[in-house]
């Protein structure tokens, strides 16, 4: 449980590779210090041997310690007092030896006794008397070949084994309270650190999709923590603007599905009400299909806007004859003006081609030049434009009708948006048309805009990218 | 009684009145807030059906301005939305009762009768002078135990005379609540429909309940 914490990984993290770099660290200074006092003894024991063996060219019998001591005091200026001192004869017979040593003798080893008849140096650490243990050198005079004596210095390692001891007893305590120290010093900083952590963990809980106008409050630094908490914050912003979205959608759906509803609901109970004639049942079965047909059209462009926001509406891109797609919405296009006595002009820039969904763009064709016809009063005019514009393909919906009043016009492709509510009902849109005639524009990379003038017309302006030019059929 | 409904939505407004038509109520429509207001200002309606989301004229503040006039009528809104809020608020503002859309046909007729009641004092869907009653909700007439069949309009006008016994009823006063806004006034409708109500409530009854006030109206009461 406590190693789900952060915090505590962090330290145990940060003990271990400091433990492991104190212990190395320690087990570097011991080893070094202790080769190199034992090396400093080697050196001294062996000069002082080796400044005895240059003396004693004589063989033992004849050697006098008092010049010996002299000599020492000559060469190293005082007499080493905690060097003992022992002259051997080549057979390893104990000759002179210093006063130090008193009853005691140094001893020998045969390995020593063997090297030395070789003319060879041994060191050796032996345990002869006192607490601790002697570190010896065996050196042989030689004169003509031969080993005519043989001399030990040695000297107590006392003082390297009480220095390695206190320097292992300072490790051993300053080691792991140097951890312990920085045990709780990493844990300050980890805490110190990921406070603001908590911070946002305890807003992050508190948030909930009706409380998503909370924010992190944190003193505004550029550090990492500073930077995850505005980044949190812009994500809850975010998720406040489309948590808003889809609220007002679903309102605004359920408003729309509401109005056909309430028909059908009214006119069938006021129709159940009494005996009527099979005239009255058709007219009202008539408005009825009216109304379904109606909440049909608004199931299936929800659907489609849904579908659309998902990225689940995958366009199938070809190389679109646009002028080709102009001339064939306009034939439908004209029906249904003429209906109205509206007069339909079109004017085509051949061989423009654009990389698109057919089906999509004819969607779109059809969505904007409806529009224009429901808009347009008896005896207007309309008029669907296509040209090259800069490397672009510009599309024009031109109509003489009502017009759209400039508030309105940032909204009108805004879903459920309506200029006037019970007009385009009537007419039965869906209120989504625009909406969706935007997503079919952006989805190809293009733009669509509008200008309108009250009572003047509208003007809906549609760029696409122009298609690369094609070897082909074009 | 005279029934305004405030509502834009056409075919709403459609069924709503041919349904209150049916159940012989007189109803004159108005598809925004500002020819209701107006509707509102120059008639006399018994109830007035408003609807919030109106263009022009936004049904609250229709609400406010015909409160603000000083007029009673009872208002039921009628709302597509649910939002407490608008419901509150327009409770606030005056209005006597709401019904969320869509909203059954026959809760409508339910709650239209329980506003009309509220001015009669009456508890129950039954009027009654003398021996005569009448049910609103079933719209059956009997006189001292008989049924009486009488046509809508007969109906509409007894029930608009039994909502206010006693009371001299001038002829506009009739016109205004039993006869929607294509009534010509210049007729002698009214007269004939009371003499055809006289004939089927009077005749054959020592008791006259209705009685011509010379030169003002008419009036129905218990009382000799």
């Amino acid at each position: 449980m406590i190693f789900r914490n952060i915090r505590f990984k962090l330290t145990l993290w940060y003990i271990v590779i400091l433990g492991i770099i104190l212990t190395s660290f320690s087990t570097f200074l011991y080893l070094t210090l202790s080769r190199s006092l034992y090396n400093g003894i080697d050196v001294k024991i062996k000069s002082i041997a080796e400044v005895i063996a240059s003396s004693s060219t004589n063989p033992y019998s004849q050697y006098s310690f008092s010049s010996l001591d002299r000599m020492l005091k000559d060469s190293f200026s005082l007499r080493p007092v905690t060097k003992f001192i022992q002259v051997l004869d080549e057979s390893g017979r104990i000759g002179k030896k210093s006063d130090n040593l008193q009853n005691f003798q140094l001893p020998i080893s045969i390995r020593a006794l063997k090297n030395a008849s070789q003319g060879s140096i041994t060191f050796e650490t032996t345990k002869a008397f006192g607490k601790y243990p002697l570190r010896m050198v065996t050196v042989p005079v030689i004169q003509g070949r031969r080993v005519i004596n043989i001399v030990q210095v040695a000297t107590s390692l006392e003082e390297v084994e009480e220095a390695l001891k206190t320097l292992l007893l300072i490790l051993w305590i300053t080691v792991p309270s140097a951890l312990g120290f920085a045990s709780l010093g990493g844990l300050f900083l980890a805490n110190k650190a990921l406070k603001p952590v908590d911070e946002i963990t305890k807003t992050a809980r508190m948030i909930t999709s009706s409380s998503l106008n909370q924010r992190i409050k944190l003193k505004k630094t550029k550090d990492e923590i500073g930077r995850l908490a505005e980044t949190f914050n812009d994500m809850i912003s975010r998720l406040g603007r489309s948590f808003k979205q889809i609220r007002q959608f679903s309102a605004d759906a359920s408003h729309e599905l509401r109005t056909p509803l309430t028909i059908l609901k009214g006119e069938i109970e006021v129709g159940l009400r009494r005996r009527r004639r099979p005239e009255e049942y058709r007219k009202i079965l008539d408005s009825n299909l009216e109304e379904v047909n109606h909440m049909t059209q608004i199931v299936d462009d929800l659907l489609f806007l849904s579908k659309a926001d998902m990225g689940e509406i995958h366009l199938k891109k070809n190389r679109i004859n646009l002028t080709g797609l102009i001339s064939e919405v306009g034939t439908q296009v004209k029906v249904i003006a003429m209906a109205k006595n509206i007069r339909v002009h079109i004017s085509n820039d051949s061989g423009v081609a654009v990389i698109g969904d057919r089906l999509r763009l004819r969607e779109l064709l059809l969505n904007l030049v409806d529009n224009g016809v429901k808009y347009t009063p008896e005896g207007g005019e309309m008029r669907i434009s296509v040209e090259r514009d800069d490397g672009r393909v510009k599309l024009c919906v031109l109509d003489n009708g009502i017009g759209i009043a400039p508030e309105d016009q940032p909204h009108i492709f805004d879903r459920f948006f309506r200029v006037d509510k019970a007009r385009s009902r009537e007419a039965g849109g869906s209120g989504l048309g625009l909406s969706i005639c935007k997503w079919i524009v952006e989805a190809h990379g293009g733009e669509i805009s509008v200008e309108s003038g009250v009572g003047k017309g509208s003007i809906f302006t549609v760029t696409l990218p122009l298609a690369p030019p094609d070897e082909g059929t074009g | 009684m005279r029934i305004l409904v405030v509502e834009d939505e056409k075919k709403v407004a459609s069924f709503i009145k041919k349904g209150l038509e049916e159940e012989n109520y007189a109803v004159d429509i108005a598809y925004d807030g500002e020819e209701g207001l107006v509707l509102a200002e120059i008639n006399e309606y018994d109830l007035v059906l408003l609807d919030i989301m109106l263009p022009k004229l936004d049904g609250m503040e229709v609400l406010r301005r015909i409160r603000g006039n000083g007029s009673g009528v009872p208002i039921l809104m009628l709302t597509a939305k649910d939002a407490v809020e608008d419901i509150v608020s327009g409770l606030d503002s005056g209005s006597d009762d709401y019904l969320t859309k869509p909203f059954s046909f026959a809760e409508l007729l339910a709650r239209v009768r329980a506003l009309l009641r509220r001015k009669t004092k009456e508890k129950t869907d039954f009027l009654t002078i003398g021996d005569l009653i009448l049910s609103t909700s079933t719209h059956r007439v009997k006189r001292g135990g008989k049924e009486i069949e009488l046509t809508a309009k007969e109906y509409a006008l007894l029930e608009y005379l039994m909502r206010n016994p006693n009371r001299i009823l001038t002829r506009t006063l009739i016109t205004e609540h039993v006869w929607d806004y294509h009534f010509d006034p210049s007729t002698n409708v009214i007269d004939v429909y009371v003499n055809y109500l006289r004939k089927k409530i009077d005749q054959g009854f020592e008791k006259k309940l209705i009685h011509t006030i010379r030169g003002s109206g008419y009036m129905i009461k218990d009382e000799p």
